[in-house]
């Protein structure tokens, strides 16, 4: 277990300096100037370069690079140029919201998902499967941001019953902020839903055609036993695998639903930074995700192991 | 004029507007909030350090104030300056300071605050834009307490209007650095609060020099990025007030509900063709001028726009104090626009690159609109859209294009056909002229007219073509009173709302 453990740290931290180089590659290849974002469209050159001069711009760019990794190896991502505040500090205070709606949002997925996924499976040759599929298929054909206009229609327009948007704060209010995230939750965590339970589905059904399975039916186990003991728990390293997937999923389709719900989360906080050309804003951002993704697959790759001995010595 | 007797006209007339706001509207009421929608986070708050117009709608008449400012139909008012003459010269402007001005953080305003700002204005390196207003002053000084003197090397009537501007507000030497995080001004209200991505609160400043105002004890600023989302949080009562940027086929929406009022005005913006008059074919002004009467303005605004904008001739909104109408220079004539491509040598049809700008959804469907209209004249554009910082760096910055569009929403930049660096790559030195005449006309006749026949020249050479001036239009609910409607610059001043059953 500790190579294997010992193998998988060192292809995050691989993946983590690679994912950084992109990181600053991508922010350089990006057209724009943020002096030029800053002062409009009628600045004078001079105050251009001054600007330019205060943001360290002047700077070469792999001494920029350089100097940055420095900062991140520190803890220090720098200075944002638009909020003139330290970027960690900026990615701590939206993680705040990013955070909580990832995860009840992955959690509501869950849990539709899986009951209705095995459900499903189980029905499978009756009247009850055909709707579930339909209404999973519709449900992960639906854009989020599509949905959550809708509910805002529905459900702060019409009944008047939730915000149609915006975030008081934890500090303001705890329960104006929980009602704040009700319908952002629900946009994120439905259509997500409708693609989990299709993959909930198509691996119970494949456990279920196995000849273990087989044998245990034969050999008289209650239905709860096999479905319960045998099947599920082979279908987990799948299901982990989804999960996974998923919260990367919700994490990065909140990009979308906080623009829609104007939430102060983190994908706001990167729209923002690219709409100004705030580089150290971006790169801390997207360094965030990038990070985010690696430490996911290395969590679902360290559950496969304890799922499923086989692995670890594969 | 002697100076009180100015002041005097000043507070007349204010009294005036007030009036004619109490004809329709109850009386004004004392307390209360509003909600105010805008759409972004803006790169910091001090509006002497970007020229960002989110800045300028929360902080211009509200947190900040200048020695003038425009009032809502655009006229230039006193602020911190109760009085203002110009020497016969037109060398030396005199402002007399306004007395028992307070900042937020309760220091008396004095006139070396107000130099502080003019030396940091007009220092290039230092940061603050625009420094290209003040290129005539040679000298700001204060002979005492209660006067500022602005000398001039020539003539500049424009200085006033510059005074005005958002950029041009004053706040106290001694916290310059932190205003783009802490704003203090000696506006009527206190910047109180700022959550980055989410609001900024205002609270009434009880300190201000205008003991009668604000009506408000407060204001919010919700910032809702997605158009769409700010019209539903109206509805939905989470906001009370969208003063800019309401997408036009929401208009009726709102009109149909009976909670909220709904009212359009004019604003600073002109829908410019831009073209780049040194590369061919658009050297050759029979082309530019084939290319203006081959689009039809008014199916433009009447049809994608559901007429809310005036159709335009020349580089000029009608929000501007010298509008002249120009739109009978070059009308819709598409057999006159296919007689002059031939005349020019392009009997056969012409091609070239048309580049819509990726971040603005009013130029983009305008320039869709306009491509089909010059394929029917025989112009077949290859119609591309680019990506902002590249719409800057290559078409803005660096001239490379042939034909592309975006919205000139600076007020009164008629000057830049005076720049023949300038993207449109125009040359013509009586443009410098007439503008160099407007700057030192004796009355202020004599400048407007100068600035028309600036209008016209450009029109005449065919330029551009401006297309329309999108119109701006205000959603509120129904008990909110005294909001501005027109945009003489972009602002939501909050100074004058009221809210009343």
């Amino acid at each position: 277990m500790t190579r294997f453990l010992a193998r998988r740290l060192l292809t995050t931290l691989v993946s983590l300096v690679l994912a950084s180089v992109v990181v600053f590659g991508a922010v350089l290849a990006v057209p724009g100037d943020p002096a030029a974002v800053i002062l409009g469209m009628n600045a004078a050159p001079e105050a251009l370069a001054a600007v330019r001069e205060q943001l360290g711009l002047d700077v070469p760019a792999p001494r920029r690079y350089l100097r940055w990794l420095g900062g991140v190896l520190r803890g220090d991502l720098g200075e944002s140029i638009q909020y003139q505040r330290p970027v960690a500090r900026l990615i701590g205070d939206r993680l705040g919201v990013s955070v909580p709606l990832t995860l009840a949002a992955a959690l509501l997925a869950t849990l539709l998902a899986v009951p209705v996924g095995i459900a499903s499976a189980l029905k499978r040759g009756t009247a009850w499967d055909p709707l579930l599929v339909l209404a999973s298929q519709v449900g992960a054909a639906v854009p989020s941001f599509w949905l959550g206009l809708l509910l805002i229609l529905v459900f702060a327009v019409g009944l008047g019953w939730l915000p149609s948007g915006g975030f008081p704060g934890w500090d303001v209010s705890v329960i104006r902020s929980l009602r704040a995230l009700v319908l952002p939750v629900l946009a994120l965590g439905l259509g997500q839903a409708a693609v989990m339970t299709r993959m909930t589905r198509a691996a119970m059904l494949d456990v279920l055609s196995q000849d273990f399975v087989r044998t245990a039916r034969a050999k008289g186990l209650a239905r709860r036993s096999v479905v319960g003991k045998h099947a599920l728990r082979n279908a987990l390293v799948t299901l982990v695998t989804v999960l996974g997937l998923t919260l990367v999923n919700v994490f990065v389709g909140a990009i979308v639903i906080e623009q829609v719900f104007s939430l102060p989360g983190i994908g706001r906080l990167a729209l923002t930074a690219i709409g100004n050309r705030d580089y150290p804003l971006v790169q801390g951002v997207v360094l965030l995700y990038a990070s985010a993704i690696v430490l996911m697959s290395f969590l679902v790759d360290l559950s496969y192991g304890w799922l499923d001995p086989r692995i670890r010595y594969a | 004029m002697t100076r009180p007797q100015r002041w005097l006209i000043a507070a007349l007339s204010a009294t005036l507007l007030l009036g004619s706001t109490v004809a329709q509207d109850p009386a004004p009421v004392r307390g209360g909030t509003v909600t105010v929608a805008i759409s972004a986070d803006p790169p910091g708050w001090d509006p002497t350090l970007s020229t960002s117009q989110e800045i300028a709608r929360v902080t211009y008449g509200n947190v900040y104030e200048g020695l003038v400012r425009f009032d809502r139909d655009g006229a230039i008012v006193p602020a911190l300056a109760t009085a203002w003459q110009v020497s016969s010269d037109g060398l030396a402007w005199t402002f007399t300071l306004r007395e028992g001005v307070r900042f937020h953080d309760g220091s008396p305003l004095t006139v070396d605050d107000v130099l502080a700002k003019f030396e940091r204005a007009r220092d290039p390196d230092s940061g603050h834009v625009n420094a290209g207003y003040y290129a005539a002053v040679v000298d700001v000084r204060a002979p005492d307490e209660r006067t500022i003197v602005f000398e001039l090397d020539t003539p500049s009537r424009s200085l006033l209007y510059n005074l005005a501007r958002p950029d041009a507000i004053i706040y106290p030497q001694a916290v310059a650095e932190t205003q783009r995080s802490q704003p203090v001004g000696t506006g009527p209200f206190v910047f109180a609060r700022y959550v980055e991505g989410s609001e900024v609160r205002l609270e009434r400043f009880d300190g201000y020099w205008n003991p009668e105002l604000p009506y408000l004890d407060g204001a919010t600023f919700r910032i809702i990025g997605d158009a769409n989302a700010r019209v539903a949080a109206l509805q939905a009562g989470d906001v009370d007030y969208i003063g800019a940027a309401i997408p036009p086929e929401q208009v009726r929406v709102l009109q149909a509900n009976p909670a909220l009022k709904v009212a359009s005005g004019t604003a600073t913006a002109e829908i410019t063709v831009a073209m780049n008059n040194a590369r061919a074919p658009f050297d050759d002004p029979r082309v530019r001028q084939a290319i203006s009467h081959a689009i039809d303005k008014d199916v433009i605004v009447q049809g994608a726009f559901f007429g809310l904008g005036t159709v335009i001739g020349t580089h000029m909104s009608p929000s501007e104090a010298y509008y002249v109408d120009l739109t009978g220079t070059y009308p819709y004539d598409p057999e006159r626009a296919r007689a002059l491509l031939a005349d020019a040598g392009h009997a056969d049809g012409l091609t070239f690159d048309f580049e819509l700008p990726e971040p603005y959804a009013i130029e983009r469907r305008t320039g869709e609109i306009i491509a089909q209209q010059l394929r029917e004249v025989g112009i077949d554009v290859n119609l591309s859209v680019v990506e902002w910082g590249t719409w800057i760096q290559r078409i803005f910055l660096a001239a490379d294009y042939d034909m592309t569009i975006i919205g000139h929403s600076e007020p009164r930049d008629i000057n830049i056909y005076a720049n023949p660096n300038y993207y449109y790559q125009y040359d013509n030195p009586r443009v410098a002229e007439l503008l160099a005449q407007a700057e030192a006309a004796p009355t202020a006749e004599a400048e407007t007219a100068a600035y028309q026949e600036i209008a016209r020249v450009i029109a005449e050479d065919a330029v551009n073509v401006w297309v329309f001036s999108p119109a701006n239009t205000v959603a509120v609910r129904a008990d909110v009173y005294g909001f501005w409607v027109d945009q003489p610059t972009p602002a939501l001043d909050l100074t004058q709302v009221y809210r009343a059953p």
